[in-house]
């Protein structure tokens, strides 16, 4: 259950625009105010993890989510559809990573290219 | 529409909402996640703008697509503003296309230093003029 203030905060902008350094800076924020806090990095070029203050070496070998957790459906009427094959609660316990604060980081990266094969 | 873009929609919008308490999503820089129906699973967008053309036009376009697919707040975050003359530039923007601006970030050079040093920013020096606006924004936000 979410509790009253659950926020689900998309941050957008041009590249360069800072809006990397915002999420960043925000989830920190948020979790510094003992909110629990999910960090997504959705960008193709990802750079969350370092906004987030996990050290370089680290953020490089952080695994994004594996296509392999995709999955094509044909509906009923012919149309397709993508699903995953893990529950996203699954998904963040799995690929989830932690930041300080206690924030979670989950990594979109080279999503962007499953299925498209 | 492509394949690829409809797994990447299906994908993110499920684990934004899976998020437990607040959940902070740094998107694509092209329009690509928002055009596919992610705000569907978000209840506020903030598009951040610097002060010129194509930073104000792109941030726009975020605004308004979020808007027409229904998510419920957005705003308008002014960064990297140097002066006077590039927060009215901001503001007359946002007036003029009718966004609502929720704040005024200053240029800050502690987000280079805090990135040549290869730390946070909030963990460099959080009570930069910027870093500290940001966080101030938090509180804001926690509010609407």
């Amino acid at each position: 259950m979410h509790h009253d203030g659950a926020k689900r905060l998309a941050v957008c902008g041009k590249g360069g625009s800072g809006k990397t350094t915002v999420a960043g800076i925000l989830a920190r924020a948020f979790a510094r105010r003992g909110r629990r806090v999910l960090a997504i990095d959705a960008d193709s070029n990802p750079n969350l993890a370092l906004t987030l203050g996990i050290p370089r070496n680290d953020a490089e070998r952080i695994p994004p989510i594996p296509r392999t957790l995709l999955e094509r459906r044909i509906e009923p009427d012919g149309s397709e559809r993508v699903v995953l094959t893990q529950s996203p609660d699954e998904i963040i316990r799995t690929y989830g990573v932690k930041a300080p604060d206690d924030v979670t980081l989950l990594l979109m990266g080279r999503v962007d290219h499953a299925g498209a094969g | 529409m492509c394949r690829t873009h409809a797994t990447v929609r299906s994908l993110i919008g499920e684990l934004v909402a899976a998020g437990e308490d607040v959940t902070v999503a740094d998107m694509e820089a092209g329009l690509e996640h928002l055009s596919r129906g992610t705000p569907r699973h978000v209840d506020t967008l903030l598009a951040v703008m610097e002060p010129y053309f194509k930073s104000l036009e792109t941030g726009r376009r975020a605004y308004e697509l979020g808007s027409e697919l229904g998510v419920k707040q957005l705003f308008v975050l002014a960064n990297k503003v140097r002066s006077g003359r590039d927060e009215e530039a901001i503001r007359t923007f946002c007036d003029r296309h009718g966004l609502r601006l929720i704040g005024v970030i200053p240029y800050d050079d502690a987000f280079a230093e805090a990135d040549r040093e290869g730390v946070a920013p909030v963990d460099y020096r959080q009570d930069a003029p910027g870093v500290a606006a940001i966080m101030r924004l938090a509180d804001v936000l926690a509010q609407v």
